[in-house]
């Protein structure tokens, strides 16, 4: 690696290939198109090529790669979810992830930790109670565990949390891990762009055609390109696409915020969150805490910051580990989830053919990019809905067959 | 006479003093000493006074009938006739605050039988609690995020807000002594914050007898 | 810290009040189908835009409706029900 290094530092040029080209033109047609360069819009267009054989697809992104919702979390992978639709699900998607790296030739920095989500209440016990049961139910390594174990795995950790909360239980979830984000967006992008799909970023979709619902085009601020197939996976930007071709849905967008702490020596171990808190926090392999609360309070489709939620978020901190009272806070972002009434995604088919959705991934869509990517590209190359996917669609609400995921999610919300 | 406990009682009963049951309830009158710290900054309990709520939009006509004058401004309050206090919040609901010589609470509570329509009574069941000194403005700066300094005491305002997330009623009645009201549940939350700064700041908790 | 102004309470910081989302007619149950009560209890007007939006001043529970630019935060006026908008 060192004369790897080296290479770098004395040529002129930069050495290695870009991890995907840039493509000056749109052509006037595509197989598919895929509206959002995110994890999982990328994932789709990568495994629609490497495993449906489709690759004259294009991946059309308003900004830069990963610049939306993919760089903007933190990067926790889990699947201790609470309704079988949802458990079967994420399991899939954490089994991907294990061997991602090697698939990509790309280190992802997959560091398994262990995650506890404490309990620091009766009821919130017996949720965790539940969701172990439904979790070991369909075979994940998923326990409740007292507050002995957690102080032998978080030694620093005020198990009271300053006498107002006492830690009463947690559930664990050994599988439970981190994975640098930005390489999970470069890792799709350069699978499928060595796999023959064009990645254009600094495209704005500013309509889709539609003719007797079904689609046939794309109006793009460089041009329009006629296709059959319209992959949408823009998170926070759902709303407004599904406006373009006429359908509702329940989406609303919150904007939510995280930051990341001055790095520091190793302490902290596994992944802690505590819903009761409004917390979860991790240290990354650089040392820096990334921490991440509940959603901002109402709706707003902007990506700034707030002085509240640091101060609400930091206090909460000081509860669960006192003695980072002293160290600073040197980053704050946001992005905007699209979030759903049951907590769950919706994905799959719509009335409009040809019109794929994979959104409602509100806070929880980072862990998903695997299996969205696999499952998404399964329903776009055979005009069916996959099988893990089928709870998930959009008419859902209209049939009033709800998830009901809400009480897995990592804080409240 | 009912038995009443004060929600802030937890708080208090282990401190030394003169007790003296007050409308049914033990009531802190004074500590040794309290004299130079109320002059500073002071806390003390007033949940024993009686109180009567009533809302609705033919509340004002109907508490006029019982011969009450009301305030005629939202957020406004006036004293009553005995030195009570009738507090009109936000533009249809009145709290109205006995003092120890007065017994508006008891009358309206009884004439409430019978109201007429669009008079709904409201459960009063308050932590009660009255601040005195000059250094009052440090407290409050760290807990509320209201600037009491831009109201003007001459327009006798009543100000519904928040304290350390707790919903209050507050009326400054003069720079050296505001009045503050919450739900009796969040009682012993909010009295243990603010005592706790006040402790801070070089205050601590008096007794009733020199604020009533 | 962000200022919201309560039509009776006036002036106050955001965090005293909550948002209980756009403001929109209610279909009459007894004449409406499944599918368009559905649609009212669950779907949304989720794209950005200036709405008009329930709000609750928490301390005084005064409900209120606030006109707000969703892309931008910027509330651009608050009203009472029944008030001439």
């Amino acid at each position: 690696m060192p004369f790897r290094l080296l290479k770098f530092a004395l040529s002129k040029d930069h050495p290695e290939p870009r991890m995907f080209r840039q493509p000056d033109r749109l052509k006037s047609s595509y197989d598919a198109v895929i509206i959002g360069g995110g994890g999982h819009g990328l994932a789709a267009a990568y495994y629609l090529a490497r495993d449906h054989d489709m690759k004259n697809i294009a991946v059309l992104e308003k900004g830069y790669i990963g610049g939306g919702n993919t760089g903007r979390n933190t990067t926790i992978i889990r699947s201790n979810y609470l309704t079988p639709e949802g458990v079967k699900f994420y399991d899939e998607s954490v089994r991907l992830w294990q061997d991602l790296s090697q698939d990509f030739d790309l280190n992802l920095f997959y560091s398994n930790r262990g995650h506890f989500t404490l309990a620091h209440t009766d009821a919130s016990l017996r949720t965790m109670r539940w969701r172990a049961e439904v979790n070991k139910h369909f075979g994940i390594d998923s326990e409740l565990v007292d507050p002995a174990e957690v102080q032998k795995a978080c030694p620093m950790m005020d198990m009271t949390c300053g006498g107002h909360a006492p830690i009463l239980g947690a559930l664990y979830h050994a599988p439970g891990s981190i994975a640098r984000h930005d390489a999970v967006a470069w890792g799709y992008g350069r699978g499928a762009d060595l796999r023959g799909v064009e990645i254009h970023q600094q495209t704005e979709v500013l309509g889709i055609q539609i003719e007797s619902d079904r689609v046939t085009g794309i109006e793009t601020s460089h041009g329009t390109i006629s296709t059959p197939r319209v992959l949408c996976a823009v998170a926070g930007s759902t709303p407004r696409i599904l406006d373009l071709v006429g359908l509702r849905s329940p989406i609303y967008i919150h904007p939510l915020q995280a930051m990341v702490s001055e790095p520091m020596k190793p302490w902290l171990d596994p992944i802690i969150v505590s819903g009761s808190l409004h917390v979860y926090v991790s240290q990354t392999a650089r040392g820096e805490l990334v921490m991440g609360a509940s959603l901002d309070p109402y709706e707003l489709h902007s990506t700034r910051s707030t002085l509240d939620f640091a101060e609400g978020l930091a206090a909460h901190m000081l509860e669960l580990f006192p003695f980072l009272s002293h160290v600073k806070v040197v980053r704050q972002w946001a992005g905007m989830a699209d979030m759903t009434p049951d907590f769950a995604p919706i994905m799959g088919k719509t009335s409009i053919e040809g019109f794929y959705l994979d959104s409602g991934w509100g806070t929880w869509g980072f862990k998903a990019t695997p299996v969205c990517g696999k499952t998404m590209a399964y329903t776009v190359a055979h005009d069916r809905n996959h099988d893990l996917i089928e709870d998930f669609s959009l008419s859902r609400f209209e049939n009033y067959e709800l998830v009901g995921e809400k009480g897995a999610a990592s804080v409240g919300h | 006479m009912m038995r009443r406990i004060s929600p802030n009682h937890d708080r208090l009963q282990s401190l030394s003093g003169t007790w003296r049951d007050i409308n049914g309830m033990p009531s802190l009158m004074s500590i040794p000493g309290d004299e130079q710290t109320a002059a500073h900054l002071g806390i003390a309990d007033l949940s024993f006074l009686t109180r009567f709520g009533v809302k609705g939009a033919g509340a004002a006509a109907w508490l006029e009938s019982r011969d009450l004058e009301v305030p005629d401004r939202p957020n406004t309050w006036r004293s009553l006739p005995d030195g009570g206090i009738i507090a009109r919040l936000g533009l249809t609901e009145f709290l109205i605050e006995d003092s120890l010589h007065s017994s508006f609470a008891l009358r309206l509570a009884e004439a409430c039988q019978h109201v007429p329509d669009r008079v709904y009574p409201v459960l009063r069941q308050d932590a009660a609690i009255v601040l005195c000194g000059t250094a009052i403005p440090d407290l409050l700066q760290q807990t509320c995020s209201v600037h009491f300094q831009s109201f003007s005491l001459n327009d006798h305002p009543v100000i519904l807000t928040l304290i350390v997330g707790v919903s209050v009623t507050i009326i400054p009645i003069a720079p050296d002594r505001y009045r503050i009201w919450c739900d009796g549940t969040f009682g012993a939350y909010l009295w243990e914050t603010l005592a706790t700064i006040v402790q801070e700041l070089g205050g601590g908790v008096v007794g009733a007898d020199r604020l009533i | 810290m962000k200022l919201m102004t309560c039509p009776v309470n006036g002036a106050r910081s955001i965090s005293e009040f909550v948002c209980a989302g756009e403001v929109r007619p209610i279909p009459d149950p007894n004449t409406t189908n499944d599918l368009a009560w559905g649609a009212f209890v669950f779907h949304c007007n989720g794209a950005a835009g200036i709405k008009q939006e329930w709000w609750c001043h928490t301390p005084s529970d005064t409900w209120f409706i606030a006109e707000r630019n969703t892309q931008t935060d910027e509330i651009l006026r608050t009203y009472l029900w029944g008030e001439v908008a």
